[in-house]
């Protein structure tokens, strides 16, 4: 517990030290709530149906899921640079538990979600998006976020084990990063997409993440979607099982890697 | 942390194989003894299996078979506490170079649980040890590469160890900086108690440092002894001679000579171990006329660890890849 504490604090105390890093991570995710947000709201009708809500109001959670992800492409490449670097070896010779090294790198990866989303809603409050007034559902949203960086981290880790090459791992990443945006509820809302969409939208754990942060999180999120929602404990069903599915894979990967 | 076990060995290896796979043997069937508080130089041709020796004692790597002993652990049933008892510098640069020098130390010492208090006092005196204190709250990768690996010696230390593996430690360093790593290591010896096992390409740095040397080559342990001993062996003198023509001719006629105690060839010089340089020089060049050979530049000095390990290995200490095992740095990194 010590040492994934160290680790998560060591990674932490580099990620604070170069803002390049962080303003890299968050600028993709913010010029999609500024760029896309702003011209999709003035193409569409001033409000969302049935609300007060602006497009901007939609699309944030989205955006906040996307964000989340770019934090775990973040903290994989940590891991990666590590592997590469033979800094690895340093833990491995210390009395600490195998284990603890991937603890400690899934848990500053998650942190690092964690910040990113924050950012992205900010972002997105200055832009028009309107928060629900309920302090418990922006807990619950954002233990949405951070079980799905998790997951997440465990897939960029795993990736991170299985490859020496950072140009492939980022090749990958960026693989499943248009997919997972667009084939989820992020931008549209469900009921508007064909069915092969609708289909892929809902194996998509993204459409979960974004589904619950809406409701729990902003104001009117129901009604933006025309009251079609998925139910709160699917969603959290889904991301806890996405979680522990991107951790298993890192494990698996990890163990691999390392021996 | 520095009290011995009941035995005085500090590193203890008993038929040590690594077999990365069915052709590749690096490490075949090594027996060391290291007394303790002593430094013991593993010496060897690139691709010898130093560094594979290293990592088996150092518990990153599991012998395929044999057995180990570091600080009285055995290093696959016991290997935490064999890493409780180490300090570990790598042959590449291990450095996590966008910390300073004090935090790289600071985060070592918590991965080993030592108090805040502890650590402090520690990395300061260390720091002041490598002669970093003025670049200490500095981002390692500003750092020269001397500076680097003083840094690197200094976080080994960290934790007090009792044994400590030194992979090259002055690898690519200038000479200052080499001379006064040695100065380090030296004191650490003299002062703490600490047992050194270190692995180089440097003879003079064998030399300079070591209590015993091992030569390793192809996997084997090919002999060890003080450095005082090694060169003993070879004569008191070496005649050496660079020549063309018939050689081999040449070199049969020496090899009968009854003063000639050892002749090892090299690639393009043949050595002669004598009694005496000066006495036998003259009998030795004139074999040359007799068998067709024509020397073209002869010297003779003091024998050197170089020309020990000239004879036991045949490689002249150059880079000379072997293909026997896969350098050290891609052991860990696989696909």
């Amino acid at each position: 517990m010590t040492a994934t504490i160290t680790l998560w604090s060591k990674h932490m105390k580099k990620f604070l030290a170069n803002p390049m890093e962080m303003f890299g991570l968050a600028i993709q995710p913010i010029l999609w709530v500024v760029l896309y947000g702003v011209g999709m709201k003035s193409m569409m009708s001033p409000a969302m149906p049935g609300t007060g809500n602006t497009y901007i109001t939609f699309m944030v959670p989205g955006i906040v899921a996307l964000s989340a992800l770019g934090g775990a492409v973040g903290g994989g490449s940590v891991w990666l640079t590590e592997r590469l670097r033979g800094i690895v070896k340093e833990y491995l010779v210390a009395p600490i538990p195998r284990l603890s090294v991937l603890m400690g790198n899934a848990l500053s990866t998650m942190t690092k979600s964690l910040f990113q989303a924050v950012v992205i809603l900010v972002v997105g409050v200055l832009m028009g998006a309107r928060l629900a007034p309920n302090p418990l559902g922006w807990l619950g949203g954002m233990a949405l976020v951070a079980a799905f960086g998790l997951g997440f981290s465990g897939i960029a880790l795993g990736m991170a084990s299985s490859t020496d090459n950072p140009g492939v791992y980022h090749s990958m990443i960026m693989l499943l990063n248009l997919p997972l945006l667009f084939l989820s509820n992020a931008l549209y809302p469900l009921e508007s997409l064909p069915t092969w969409m609708r289909i892929g939208a809902s194996i998509n754990p993204t459409s979960y993440v974004i589904d619950g942060i809406r409701q729990m999180m902003l104001q009117d999120g129901a009604a933006m979607t025309g009251g079609k929602v998925l139910p709160l404990w699917l969603c959290f069903g889904v991301v806890a099982a996405f979680a522990a599915l991107g951790m298993a894979m890192a494990y698996k990967a990890f163990r691999r890697s390392v021996k | 942390m520095n009290k011995q076990t009941n035995s005085d060995l500090a590193i203890e290896a008993r038929a040590l194989v690594k077999r990365y796979s069915a052709e590749v043997l690096a490490v075949d069937r090594v027996d060391l003894c290291i007394q303790a508080n002593t430094i013991y130089a593993l010496l060897g041709p690139n691709g010898a299996g130093k560094t594979t020796t290293i990592s088996m004692l150092t518990t990153l790597l599991k012998p395929t078979s044999g057995s180990a002993r570091v600080a009285g652990f055995d290093v696959v049933q016991q290997a935490a506490r064999v890493r409780q008892r180490i300090g570990v510098t790598f042959q590449e640069m291990v450095l996590d170079d966008e910390l300073t020098g004090r935090d790289v130390l600071d985060y070592h010492g918590r991965l080993y649980g030592q108090s805040r208090a502890e650590r402090q006092t520690r990395a300061a005196e260390l720091l002041a040890l490598v002669e970093l204190q003025d670049a200490a709250d500095r981002q390692a990768r500003t750092y020269s590469g001397g500076m680097k690996r003083r840094l690197e010696l200094a976080r080994a230390l960290m934790t007090t160890p009792q044994v400590l593996f030194l992979d090259e430690p002055t690898l690519g360093l200038d000479p200052q900086t080499r001379t006064r790593i040695w100065e380090y290591i030296r004191n650490l010896k003299e002062q703490s108690g600490l047992t050194v096992l270190m692995t180089t390409h440097y003879m003079d740095e064998a030399e300079a440092l070591a209590d015993r040397a091992g030569i390793i080559d192809l996997g084997h342990l090919v002999i060890e002894g003080t450095p005082g001993e090694l060169i003993a062996q070879m004569g008191a003198d070496t005649i050496r001679i660079v020549g063309r023509g018939e050689r081999d001719t040449f070199v049969a006629q020496i090899r009968a000579l009854p003063f000639a105690q050892t002749v090892t060839t090299g690639e393009d010089v043949i050595q002669i171990g004598v009694d005496s340089g000066s006495r036998r020089l003259v009998e030795v060049a004139s074999l040359a006329t007799t068998s067709n050979f024509v020397i073209e530049d002869v010297s003779m000095t003091k024998p050197s660890l170089g020309d020990v390990f000239l004879k036991y290995t045949g490689h002249q200490l150059r880079d000379t890849a072997s293909p026997v095992s896969p350098n050290g740095a891609s052991i860990w990194i696989r696909k």
